[in-house]
């Protein structure tokens, strides 16, 4: 466990039985004269804020909204950073009604305070390595968890150089290349297609209202038609009823002509009696 | 009986061998002769004198639409024109306009082959006005446009006002979307005619009418080939005040037109040619304008680049009290 650790456990038992604390109370009016505890809790107390802030945008939905806060905890957390060469300063000094001990902690307090500035999340989109060891700025002299970072185990094998990889890396970079060279040639075509079909989009709204009126005119002239059907048929019937009497009138004549060859022969008939009855 | 009985079968045989060629030209002869007796004969019908107190155009109209035909397929332009004229007076008589409005434009095509411009012109009004009449406007906008067509290479000034009246009667009868194609040439014979300012405000009229009939991709189009044709035109202020104008309609201000029109105008703020050159060349919505505004464009910038004296340095000076 890291001192910085330590003071955070401290700092927050210590808030916990605040209100405990007679000597702090005591204290306070003590601090006018002690520029670097001034400082330290005038930091203290916007680190809090921003802590705040940040916890406010991790839970808030709106995306706008968790920008904004975020943008305001980077403005927070770049304030106090300005701060901390200014408070190191006034760590050194020597301060009367401070004791030993507190003097020789300070510096350490504000290596605390630096290393809670950089825990504030800001919504940066980059992702933290998961392993960098814990962020001892300013201090070479701060215990460090481990040995060598990531970054440092990957560089130490390029150094080495094999041919295998830089190859393989050359390959990789020629590859995207090509790959970028047919998503350009993808995305001309895909801009001449999205361009044509909106100018056919706009040929169709045109062709719409041409296609309502002809619907509606050729509505209008298949009633029309139906209508001329119907008086169409009326008429048919009435000639088919006339025609009736044309059957009627080739009855007719046929029985007057079978009336007249009977005639004939009644009267052939008779000529003959009459023949006959003078001969005798 | 004998010799006739031969001189027929003479006859027959010949035409017969005669075969395709020769009958085809004795037919056409007999059509126009047929068509001559069908003119004098209407002719006669509508000249009125001593005994003909009144023209009968009902027997007359006919007679002349077929004779017009027959003029118009043997390529008699003169005499078809005329025909074809009388037609559209003897239709009007019987109060077919439509009708008469259809004969007039025919004669109106057979003058332009006979080159008679200020009569193509003539007869095609007469036709749209016809067509208003009718009630029906686009038909009318339709005959102005055909004429302006036909004229606009001899007689551009009354092309580009038949253009125009055409675009008002659609505009007016609320059917923009139609007058697209219209405005489109009008533009083109603007640029022909180097009048640069006429064809900008030309197709910024084209922008307005389809912003009204929704045609966003239209729009655009139009709004940045009015900017292209301003900086064309070598008038940067213009076309700043152009683009500042079109950027207050939405749908231009978010559209890959309104992009390339923003880069086109930064370089000129520059005054950097090579860059206006190399964002002309490399943009992908400039292949899809009309063809003439691509020509102009691609001949960007032209007359060099003067120093832009944009309004930001008037307000320093405005500001500076010293």
């Amino acid at each position: 466990m890291s001192v910085t650790d330590l003071l955070t456990r401290a700092e927050a038992l210590c808030k916990k039985y605040e209100k405990y604390d007679l000597d702090k109370k005591q204290d306070a009016t003590v601090y006018k004269n002690d520029r670097f505890m001034m400082l330290y809790t005038t930091l203290q107390a916007d680190l809090e804020a921003a802590m705040q802030k940040a916890n406010d945008a991790s839970i808030e939905k709106n995306r706008a909204v968790v920008a904004t806060l975020n943008a305001e905890v980077r403005r927070a957390k770049a304030a106090l950073k300005e701060q901390i060469p200014k408070l190191t300063k006034y760590a050194g000094k020597k301060v009367k009604g401070a004791t030993k001990e507190d003097l020789a902690l300070r510096p350490d307090l504000v290596l605390g305070l630096v290393a809670k500035i950089e825990d504030i999340p800001d919504g940066v989109v980059a992702p933290r390595k998961p392993v960098k060891g814990k962020k001892g700025k300013g201090a070479a002299e701060t215990i460090k968890i481990d040995a060598m970072s990531p970054e440092q185990v990957m560089s130490g094998s390029q150094n080495q150089s094999s041919e295998e990889s830089s190859s393989f890396a050359q390959e990789a970079d020629r590859r995207k290349a090509k790959q970028d060279e047919s998503l350009e040639v993808i995305s001309e075509g895909l801009t001449t297609l999205g361009n044509m079909a909106q100018d056919i989009n706009e040929e169709m709204d045109k062709q719409t209202t041409l296609v309502d009126e002809i619907d509606s005119k050729v509505d209008k002239a298949a009633t029309e038609m139906k209508s001329t059907n119907v008086r169409l048929k009326e008429t048919l019937v009435r000639l088919r009823s006339s025609r009736n009497i044309m059957v009627d009138i080739v009855c007719l004549i046929v029985i007057m002509s079978i009336a007249a060859a009977l005639y004939k022969i009644i009267i052939d008939k008779k000529a003959k009696q009459a023949a006959t009855t003078t001969t005798t | 009986m004998c010799g006739c009985f031969v001189s027929t079968l003479d006859e027959f045989s010949s035409g017969r061998s005669r075969g395709g060629g020769g009958g085809m030209a004795d037919r056409q002869e007999q059509k126009l002769k047929d068509a001559e007796k069908w003119l004098k004969k209407a002719d006669k019908l509508t000249k009125l004198s001593f005994t003909r107190w009144a023209a009968d155009w009902s027997e007359a109209t006919p007679l002349y639409e077929q004779a017009g035909l027959v003029y118009k397929t043997a390529k008699l332009f003169e005499k078809g024109k005329h025909c074809f004229e009388k037609a559209a007076i003897g239709q009007e008589r019987l109060s077919s306009q439509w009708t008469a409005a259809k004969h007039l434009e025919t004669a109106g095509g057979l003058a332009k082959e006979l080159e008679a411009w200020p009569e193509v012109a003539d007869l095609y009004k007469r036709a749209s006005e016809m067509y208003m009449f009718c009630g029906k406007p686009q038909p009318a906008a339709d005959a102005l446009v055909r004429g302006a067509k036909a004229i606009e290479d001899s007689v551009p000034d009354d092309a580009i006002r038949m253009y125009l009246d055409s675009c008002s009667f659609l505009e007016d009868d609320g059917r923009e979307q139609m007058a697209f194609d219209t405005y489109r040439a009008a533009t083109n014979l603007y640029i022909k005619q180097q009048r640069y300012a006429d064809a900008a405000s030309m197709l910024l009229r084209w922008g307005q009418a389809a912003d009204k009939c929704k045609a966003i991709q239209s729009q655009c189009k139009a709004y940045v080939s009015a900017i292209l044709v301003y900086l064309y035109n070598q008038d940067l202020k213009a076309a700043e005040q152009c683009h500042n104008d079109c950027s207050q309609v939405d749908a231009f201000l978010n559209s890959e037109q309104n992009q390339l029109a923003e880069k086109v105008l930064q370089a000129y703020r520059d005054s950097d040619g090579d860059e206006v050159m190399y964002v002309i060349k490399s943009s992908k919505t400039l292949p899809h304008l009309d063809h003439m505004i691509v020509r102009l464009a691609k001949q960007l910038p032209v007359g060099g680049l003067k120093p832009v004296i944009g309004p930001s340095n008037d307000d320093l000076d405005e500001n500076d009290l010293t």
